[in-house]
């Protein structure tokens, strides 16, 4: 399913962005459903789309020895997910599952990494997206540890 | 010697009206005081079992609230495992309250996000009730709570309660899910990316476990909260209640009697806040 720069412009991660940057996303993006307990992506898959949660929730965890998940965290609309797909060696660090009916916008990874190297306000503004996505992860995963630790 | 009324270690009595179990941890205990027994939400009092010994605990009832005291209590060490014995009926001492609560009515006009951790929900729960209480007054109310666990999440029905109510939002999310549990997975911080605040006009106010107070602050911190709109209650040992023993110092303060609630701002400087 196409997307609409008026599909980007309702989404949090999206709004420092230019109409004209959303058009490049636009471009390089489909919008993808996916049905309660599908699998979007395992642990340790090759990514190739960076995907922006539209609608509905996801769970994302890793696997551990004997086909058991452990749940760690829930993405809600608006947030980036499979970010490695941006970042060589693309191989995802965690799972990720819908828990109830869900879109995601998935964006080529390939191609969004062309216009990160072409034009440096969108290569910026995205890189601090990411970013921001992965710190918050980290700092999630340090309470986490901590919280197991009981330090 | 001081004659009993001037005495200001001993206790109000109180007849223990109802236990409520909260989690497997964690019991409400309903106290009805022999007087009238009035606090400000955020204020503390020193709950005692004759003969055994006493513990600081923030009520977890509405301060509009005279005649009927609620306080939750975590069985943690010796003097909260036997309150968790004690049955309706029991005598308890009520010392206090004793503090600095939250300046709520420094809250009118505002948004109020409020996250809470594990047994912080307790005095969060009081709190909450002053604010439903004074809603005309106010823009907005959020509480993001996680707990570790669904068991572990105490006062299961204020959530819907809270949802039901014009203005306020309640989320909660668990750190280790089950089989029943269908909602948000992750800490509590997680929850903040999902509210909706005017941050300008918004004060957040902290309450549950150091390492979660600490998070938390630090995430409103980056969300764009100033240190003065970040209101902390530190539940540190407080002991005498009146900023005599030095249990609960915290560098320059006393928390027992310049707190328990702070604002970031006041106490930033200190290392030992996290502790």
């Amino acid at each position: 399913m196409k997307v609409e720069t008026n599909d980007l412009k309702q989404i949090r991660f999206f709004e420092k962005y230019t109409d004209e940057q959303l058009r490049t996303i636009a471009g390089i993006s489909s919008i993808r459903e996916f049905k309660v307990k599908e699998i979007i992506f395992e642990q340790y898959d090759e990514l190739s789309e960076v995907f922006v949660l539209l609608s509905g929730s996801l769970s994302l965890g890793i696997s551990l020895p004997k086909d058991k998940r452990i749940h760690l965290g829930t993405i809600t609309e608006g947030q980036l997910f499979s970010w490695s797909a941006v970042f060589q060696p693309y191989i995802s660090t965690a799972w990720v599952m819908a828990i109830t009916p869900a879109r995601v916008i998935a964006i080529d990874a390939k191609k969004l990494n062309a216009e990160i190297e072409m034009d440096c306000d969108f290569g910026f503004k995205t890189m601090s997206k990411i970013a921001q996505t992965i710190s918050q992860r980290l700092s999630d995963t340090r309470f986490q540890l901590m919280n197991q630790l009981s330090l | 010697m001081a004659s009993d009324t001037n005495n200001i270690y001993k206790p109000l009595q109180a007849t223990l009206e109802e236990v409520i179990e909260e989690s497997p941890l964690i019991k409400t205990f309903v106290l009805i005081p022999d007087e009238e027994f009035v606090f400000k939400t955020g204020q503390f009092i020193e709950l005692a079992v004759d003969g055994v010994g006493e513990a600081p605990f923030t009520p977890s009832s509405s301060p509009l609230v005279s005649d009927r005291l609620e306080v939750t209590v975590m069985k943690t060490g010796y003097v909260t495992g036997i309150m968790h014995e004690l049955k309706p009926g029991a005598h308890m001492g009520i010392r206090g309250p004793y503090g600095r609560g939250y300046p709520v009515s420094e809250f009118r006009g505002k948004e109020v996000l409020i996250l809470g951790g594990g047994c912080g929900l307790a005095p969060i729960r009081s709190l909450l009730f002053a604010l439903e209480h004074m809603k005309d007054d106010l823009e907005k109310v959020i509480l993001c709570y996680g707990s570790k666990t669904p068991a572990d999440c105490i006062y299961k029905p204020l959530f819907s309660r809270l949802n039901s109510i014009d203005k306020f939002e309640a989320y909660r999310t668990v750190d280790v899910t089950d089989d029943d549990w269908d909602g948000p997975v992750g800490v509590a911080t997680a929850l903040l990316d999902q509210v909706k605040v005017k941050i300008e006009n918004s004060v957040a106010v902290v309450c549950g476990p150091p390492i979660m107070m600490k998070f938390g602050t630090i995430r409103l911190l980056e969300m764009g909260y100033r240190d003065d709109q970040i209101y902390l209650s530190m539940e540190k040992n407080m002991s005498c209640g009146l900023g005599k023993c030095g249990h609960c110092m915290m560098g320059e303060f006393f928390v027992c009697k310049d707190g328990p609630v702070f604002t970031y701002r006041e106490i930033k400087h200190n290392p030992e806040i996290w502790k």
